[in-house]
C-alpha cells in the first residue's frame, strides 16, 4: 500500500493586485501546473454572456446577426457564474434557457428621436438580475473630469433619426472552449524567472567604457553601471527577453562567459488580466477549483471497466493507432 | 461541413465512460488509459506527476488526433506497484498540491487586501 506521496508545496507572492490586473510569483511547482492553470483561465473558467437574441425591430444600419454577434461579445459581470447551472443541464426548464437558475434576460429598447446620432451602448441593456450587468469601467477611471471613452459604455450600434432597435436577449453560462465570448481573460501569461550570474573576475578586466557599451547592447534595461562603484549591477532581471544580445556582445568583445543567464524551471511570474467579467484574483481561484474538479472526474473509480482483453494492443494496432508518443521516458532509478 | 460541434470538446455523451483502461497484452504491469473529452491541460499535468513516482518506469500521453477529443496515457510500473495505483496516486497528489496552492493564494490575497485598509 502506498503511504508515500509526491506532492509539491507551491508558494505564492503577490506583487500587484488590482481589480482586473494581477501579478504574482509562483514558486516550487512544475511548468505543467502553471501551464494548466493558464489554459484553464483562458478557456475553462465559466462566465456569462448573451447567447440568444430575439429581435423585435431593427432599422439600424447593421443587420440582425451582426448586432446579435456584438451583443454576445459584451462582457457581463459573472460573479454568479460558478454557481449557476449550464443551460443544457438545467432540469427546471428543459434546457431551453427560460428559468432563473440557468439564464438571465436582457432587454434593449432604443429609438433615436433627435437630430444627433444616438449611440446605443451597453448602458442601454436592461438586466433582469441587478448583479449581472455589462462590465462598467467608469469607476476605475482616474478623475480626469471629461467624458472618457470607457465611461460611456461599450458601443453596440449608432442610430440616426427615426431608426429603432428593440430586442430581447438571454445570457447563459459557458466556457471559452465553446466560444471566445465566454473567456474571462484578457491576457494570461507567465514567464520563467531568470537567474543572472555575472562573472565578477572577468568583469573586472573591462574598462568603464567597455562596461557601458556592454550594458547598452541589451535592448531592454537589464543591467546598469553604478556610477559610484563603477560596477555592473542587475537592475531588472525580468526585463530580460532571452534575446542573447549581451551574450553575443560579450563574445564579440572577446570575453565569453562574462554573464550566465539561466531560467529557473520551477519559478514563474504570472500576469493575469481580466476583461472585468470576473476579478483577476477570483479567476485564478476558480481556475484552481476547475482543475481540481477535472482531476476528480478523471480519477479511476471501482466501476471503471477494463476494456475487453482480447482487443487490447492488437486491436489498437489494427485500428491504425499512431506511434508518436509525446515525451517517452524510461527510468530504472531506485527510490532516492 | 465535417467539423464537429464545439461542445464536443468537453461534453461526454450519454453512455460513454470518462476514463477506461486496457492492460497491455505483452508487457507486465503496463496499461493504457483513455480519457474522453480532455486535452493537454490535464494530460501534461498527470504525466509530469507520474514521472515523480519512482515505481513508474514509463509514463507518456498523447492526443491521437486533434479532432478526436480524447487523451491516451500509457503507464508502466515496476512490480511494486500497478499502473492503476500509480495513476490514482498521481491524481490524489495533484489534488493535495492544488489544495495547498489555493490555501496559500487566498492567504496572500487576504493579506494584500488588508494592507489597503
Amino acid at each position: 500500500m502506498d503511504s508515500v506521496s509526491y506532492t509539491r508545496f507551491p508558494t505564492v507572492r503577490i506583487r500587484e493586485l488590482k481589480d482586473d490586473y494581477l501579478k504574482f510569483e509562483l514558486r516550487d511547482t512544475d511548468t505543467s501546473i502553471a501551464n494548466a492553470l493558464r489554459r484553464i483561465m483562458i478557456a475553462e473558467v465559466p462566465t456569462l454572456a448573451i447567447d440568444l437574441v430575439e429581435i423585435e425591430s431593427n432599422s439600424s444600419v447593421l443587420n440582425d446577426e451582426f448586432i446579435a454577434h456584438r451583443l454576445g461579445l459584451i462582457p457581463l459581470r459573472s460573479e454568479r457564474a460558478m454557481e449557476m447551472r449550464l443551460s443544457r443541464d438545467c432540469d427546471a426548464c428543459d434546457g431551453d434557457a427560460s428559468c432563473d437558475y440557468c439564464s438571465i434576460e436582457f432587454t434593449l429598447n432604443v429609438k433615436c428621436t433627435s437630430d444627433q446620432t444616438l449611440d446605443v451602448t451597453s448602458h442601454d441593456l436592461v438586466s433582469s438580475d441587478p448583479s449581472v450587468v455589462p462590465v462598467d469601467n467608469s469607476f476605475a477611471q482616474d478623475i480626469s473630469g471629461f467624458d472618457a471613452p470607457e465611461a460611456r459604455g461599450i458601443l453596440i450600434v449608432k442610430l440616426r433619426r427615426g431608426q429603432e432597435l428593440k430586442l430581447r436577449a438571454i445570457a447563459r453560462k459557458g466556457i471559452g472552449k465553446d466560444h471566445a465570448k465566454w473567456s474571462p481573460a484578457a491576457t494570461v501569461a507567465f514567464q520563467f524567472e531568470p537567474e543572472i550570474h555575472i562573472n565578477e573576475a572577468l568583469m573586472e578586466t573591462l574598462s568603464l567604457e567597455e562596461k557601458k557599451e556592454w550594458v547598452d547592447s541589451c535592448p531592454t534595461k537589464v543591467f546598469e553601471v553604478d556610477p559610484q562603484t563603477q560596477q555592473v549591477m542587475v537592475v531588472d532581471a525580468e526585463a530580460y527577453t532571452y534575446d542573447e544580445e549581451i551574450l553575443k556582445k560579450a563574445e564579440a568583445m572577446g570575453k565569453p562567459g562574462l554573464v550566465e543567464i539561466i531560467s529557473r524551471e520551477d519559478s514563474f511570474i504570472f500576469t493575469v488580466e481580466s476583461t472585468g467579467a470576473v476579478q483577476s484574483a477570483q479567476m485564478f481561484v476558480n481556475a484552481i477549483d476547475i482543475l481540481k474538479s477535472k482531476l476528480d472526474a478523471v480519477r479511476l473509480s471501482f466501476d471503471t471497466e477494463e476494456a475487453d482483453d482480447q482487443f487490447g494492443e492488437l486491436g489498437h494496432h489494427m485500428r491504425g493507432g499512431g506511434i508518436s508518443v509525446i515525451l517517452l521516458r524510461t527510468s530504472f532509478n531506485s527510490v532516492p | 461541413m465535417n467539423a464537429p460541434d464545439r461542445y464536443e470538446r468537453f461534453v461526454v455523451p450519454e453512455g460513454m465512460k470518462k476514463v477506461s483502461y486496457e492492460r497491455d497484452q505483452k508487457i507486465m504491469n503496463a496499461a493504457t488509459f483513455t480519457v474522453q473529452r480532455e486535452d493537454h491541460t490535464i494530460g501534461n499535468v498527470v504525466r509530469m506527476q507520474l514521472h515523480r513516482d519512482p515505481s513508474v518506469l514509463f509514463a507518456g500521453y498523447r492526443l491521437p488526433h486533434p479532432l478526436q477529443y480524447k487523451l491516451v496515457i500509457k503507464i508502466q510500473t515496476t512490480s511494486q506497484s500497478s499502473p492503476m495505483q500509480a495513476y490514482n496516486l498521481a491524481v490524489n497528489d495533484l489534488d493535495k498540491e492544488l489544495d495547498h496552492l489555493k490555501q496559500v493564494f487566498q492567504e496572500e490575497i487576504n493579506q494584500k487586501q488588508s494592507e489597503y485598509y
